[in-house]
Order: C-alpha cells, then structure tokens, then sequence
C-alpha cells in the first residue's frame, strides 16, 4: 500500500514525463523521436517498479557494484543489503532481520470470541517451544504506538460504510461468491474492531519483527550461518502464523538505528516501513 | 529538498532541449533530455534515498560512509544510552520486566491469564514504545577464564615439582587429577550452549539539550514503570551501566571467551 507522500512523489515525477511527451516534438526527430519515446517508457517503468519495490532494484544496484555501506563507527551494512556486519576481535557478526507481523490480530477479530481464548491461551506454549527448538540468540520486537481512540474509530467506521456499500453493489450487481464473502469478512474485520474499541480497549499500531545474530570467523561465513538461521526463525515461527519476510535495503538501516533511538512520532515511523511491513 | 533540486533540475533542461534553436543539432538537444529524465528518476527515489545523496557524492570508493562516529553514547547518568540527530539529541531508556515463569508449570486459565497481561502491556502506553524478549547465549566468559587459568597454575605445579630429582609422588598425583578434573569441567562447560531469556521495553525521548532528552526519558520510563508493575506485578526497573550493552551491542549477544571456547571445542571434534 503506498503512502500519501509517495503518491504525490510519484505523480510529480509523472508530470514531467507528460511534460516531456507533450513538448517531445520540438525536441528530437526522427530517430532521436523514437529513442527519444523509447527512454520516456524506460523512466516510466523505473519509477513505477520503485514506487511499488525499490527495494529490490536498490539491492540488485549494490549487489552489482558492490557497495557497502557504513552506518557508523565499526558497522557494515554488506552489498546484498540484507545484514549488519560488527568486526569485533577477528569475529564477526551480522545480524539480520525478519517481519513477524502477527496476522492473528488481523484474522482473530474475524474468529469467535473462544476460539481468540483458545489461540492466546495456547501462545505461551508455542512461544517456549520455538524458544527450544532454536539453537541460537534471536530477538522478538514489538513496536507499539497508542493511537487517537476517537479518529481511529471515526476512521474505522468510515471504511465500514465503504465496505457496506460496496457490498450492496457487489449484491445487486451479481457478483461471485468469493468477492461477496471476502467485502463480508472485511466488514466482520472492521466491526470486531470497532467493538473491541467500545469495550475500552486503546487502538495501537505495531510494527513487529525479529532480529537475529551469528557469529563466523570469516565475514561470508557468519553471513552463511545468518541466513540458516534466518530460514530456521521462518520455519519455527510459521505456527505463529506471521509473514516471515527477510528485510532488506533501506529499512534495515532503519531497523539498525531502532537500537539506539526509536521514532518519536507515528508519522516517523509510518513513513519509514509502507513497502515490506 | 533534494527532491526540489532534482525535480527543478529535470524541469528545467527539459525546457532547456525544447528552447535549444535546431542550429545546435539533435543530438545535444536529446543528450539533455536524457539527463532530464535521469534527474527525474533522481527526484522519485530521493523519497527513499535522500540520505544517501550526500554519502554517496563524498566517497571515493564503494563504501558509502552514512557515519564514521560511534552508533551511540551512554549518559552521565549511566540509565539510557544517547544519539545525536540534526541538532537534537535522542535518549533511550531500557527497562528490564523480570518474568521468570515458564508454560509448563502454568494451567490453561493461567496462560490465557499471562497472554491477555503481555497483551495489555503493549498497549499500556500512548508514546511508541517497543517491548522485546531477547534469548541471548549466557556469558560464561569470566568462569572460562578462571577456569583456563586454575588449569594453567596447575600444570604449572605438575612442571615445577617434574623438575625435581625426587618428585613428591602425592603432590604431583594431587596435581594432576586437580588439572585433569578443571579439564573435565572446562569441556563440559563449552560442550554446551547455554542460554538465557529476557525481555524489556525501549521508550525514547528527544530535547535540544542532552540533558533535557534524558530528563524527559526518565520521566517516560518512570510512567511506563508503573503500569508495567501493576500488570505484571513484578519490581520492575531501568538498566543502567554496563548492563545495557547486552540489547545494544551484538557481540553481547554472543560473548567472546565462550563463543571462541565453543568453536574450538567443534574444531576439535571435526579434526580429532
């Protein structure tokens, strides 16, 4: 989902390429025209395939010319971008990052009210298992910002209506099934949380993620046993029924200055992770 | 602001190559309207990548340098750890929540109970605040030196009383089942990995003055501190000193004497 802000970026940066196309005669002919139009569609694409994952063309572009980046005194971020690397006495250790957004709080507002009992009174067990099955140091992190109980209900009986309507014209207008119950289990979604709100429950917004250290003698192999242990934090975590994906790019850097300062705002922090969350 | 620039930039040889008179040929006119259009990509990705424009001019080789000074720095007060940004300065505080209770000795009501505490303790605070449970290799580094060097004065000992015509017979015995024991004791202490949970909360506060940044944390963990005790009913507190290191520093996570102690014993194992 993009941000407001990228939107307006990537409309501006759109205005110049229509620009372009408009005064595109008074600027080439002939073959120039057509290279000219070939380029305009290249920039074009560029910009929409960043807009939606930047991440992977920022990766691919220092993979391939090899840059690293320094983030501060005695860290590395290495050239896949995908781990922090400390030299620390000829050891060295990366650390790598994994989401872990815990869909239940998504899917749990749709269950019935025992079957949330059951699944949070199992969630202790799961978690010392995992804690067990693990044979290395990792960290589970859970972001959380108290939202405005009032402009989050407002907000969240907005998208009801919306929802609801959509649903009346999805009926009338003989939709399929699958369209039909997914506008329904959206609007369960959304009246669960509005109820919950009601019940005096404060609306927060997490941003949750795993953190994971190895250490090697080389740089490749601690990178090596980083991503083992990465694979073994998806595969312990999945019962959780998180989206376990491996964080790359520019919110890794962001995820390596959470340990020295958290966003003080959540502005701060919505404008940091709107791709990979 | 590197948006504006890159954007006007691209903007203006756009209009650059439309007013160019034909005379100057084609081919320039199109030259810059190539670099029109990589400045508009420049303009789209400054979204994301504005700081590293900067870095990125700066360097001379592919290491881009975002900070050649250290990541952090402790307080006077020794209680949070402190970050520079622009011209304000960032104090964050950690606050351990001692929980030592483990599912197994928990009936089902008591584990809803526990999950419907960690629950509310997440959002028991308006300011973000972010709550993690670490599991961290336990530091062994100081009885593994100790114990490395009770071996070393021992074999010293058995050296020492060698080097005599008539060696003391009990001595040297007393000695070597002394060093032979610590040995035993050495390989099972790095044979396993043992290793330790704990969970705390981060809360960071800024100020145009270090000493306001931290005040202003304290009070926050202060707040926090209280609703915290009350759900979980433990004597929560803030960790200071040296103790901090654990949640910042990676090589805490794993310690040294251990770790090396840990690889040697594997090399040893593949080689013998």
């Amino acid at each position: 989902m993009m941000d407001d802000t990228t939107l307006i970026y990537l409309a501006l940066t759109l205005v110049i390429l229509l620009i372009s196309f408009a005064l595109l005669g008074s600027i080439a002919k002939g073959i120039y025209y057509d290279l000219a139009l070939l380029f305009m569609f290249i920039t074009a694409l560029i910009i929409g395939v960043m807009s939606q994952i930047d991440y992977v063309l920022f990766t691919g572009l220092t993979s391939i010319l090899g840059i690293t980046i320094k983030p501060a005194n005695n860290y590395m971020i290495n050239k896949k971008q995908d781990a922090i690397i400390k030299n620390v006495n000829s050891l060295y250790y990366a650390t790598g990052y994994v989401t872990a957004n815990l869909f239940p709080y998504t899917f749990k507002n749709e269950n019935p009210p025992e079957d949330d009992e059951e699944r949070m009174a199992q969630s202790p067990e799961l978690w010392e298992n995992i804690v067990k099955s693990l044979g290395f140091p990792f960290k589970f992190h859970v972001f959380s910002i108290g939202l405005n109980t009032q402009s989050t209900r407002d907000e969240l009986e907005g998208k009801r209506s919306y929802q609801e309507y959509q649903l009346s014209k999805a009926l009338q207008g003989n939709s399929n099934e699958t369209v039909i119950t997914n506008i329904q289990r959206q609007i369960r979604i959304l009246q669960s949380k509005i109820d919950t709100i009601s019940k005096g429950e404060k609306p927060i917004a997490t941003i949750m993620y795993i953190e994971t250290t190895s250490v090697g003698i080389s740089e490749q192999e601690a990178l090596d046993k980083l991503s083992s242990q990465i694979s073994s934090i998806q595969i312990a975590f999945s019962s959780f029924d998180v989206e376990l994906k491996r964080i790359v790019g520019r919110e890794l850097y962001e995820m390596f200055k959470f340990n020295f300062s958290l966003p003080l705002t959540i502005k701060d922090a919505s404008d940091l992770f709107d791709q990979q969350q | 602001m590197i948006f504006g620039i890159d954007y006007a930039i691209s903007l203006f040889l756009i209009l650059l190559a439309v007013i160019l008179p034909i005379s100057y040929g084609y081919i320039l006119k199109f030259i810059i309207f190539l670099i029109a259009l990589i400045f508009d990509i420049f303009a789209f990705s400054s979204r994301y990548y504005s700081y590293l424009v900067g870095p990125i001019f700066k360097s001379h080789s592919k290491n881009i340098i975002l900070s050649n000074e250290d990541a952090y720095w402790l307080s006077a007060s020794a209680d949070c750890i402190l970050k520079k940004v622009n011209d304000k300065f960032i104090a964050t505080v950690y606050i351990l929540i001692p929980i030592y209770v483990s599912s197994t000795e928990m009936d089902d009501e008591h584990k809803l109970e526990f999950s419907e505490k960690v629950s509310r303790a997440i959002g028991i605070t308006k300011d973000p605040a972010r709550f993690t449970t670490e599991v961290l290799i336990m530091n062994k580094d100081e009885y593994i030196l100790e114990l490395k060097d009770a071996i070393a004065q021992a074999e010293n000992e058995i050296a020492q009383i060698n080097l005599n015509k008539n060696p003391d017979k009990s001595r040297l015995d007393h000695y070597k089942g002394k060093s032979a024991m610590l040995r035993n004791l050495l390989d099972s202490m790095t044979k396993v990995t043992s290793y330790e949970e704990i969970s705390y909360v981060t809360i960071s506060a800024m100020g145009f003055k270090e000493y306001e940044a931290v005040a202003e944390a304290q009070q926050k963990a202060r707040e926090l501190i209280s609703g915290l005790s009350t759900i979980f009913g433990v004597p929560i507190s803030v960790i200071t000193g040296n103790e901090l290191l654990k949640f910042v520093e990676p090589e805490y996570l794993i310690p040294y004497t251990t770790m090396t102690a840990q690889m040697n014993k594997d090399l040893e194992s593949k080689v013998i």
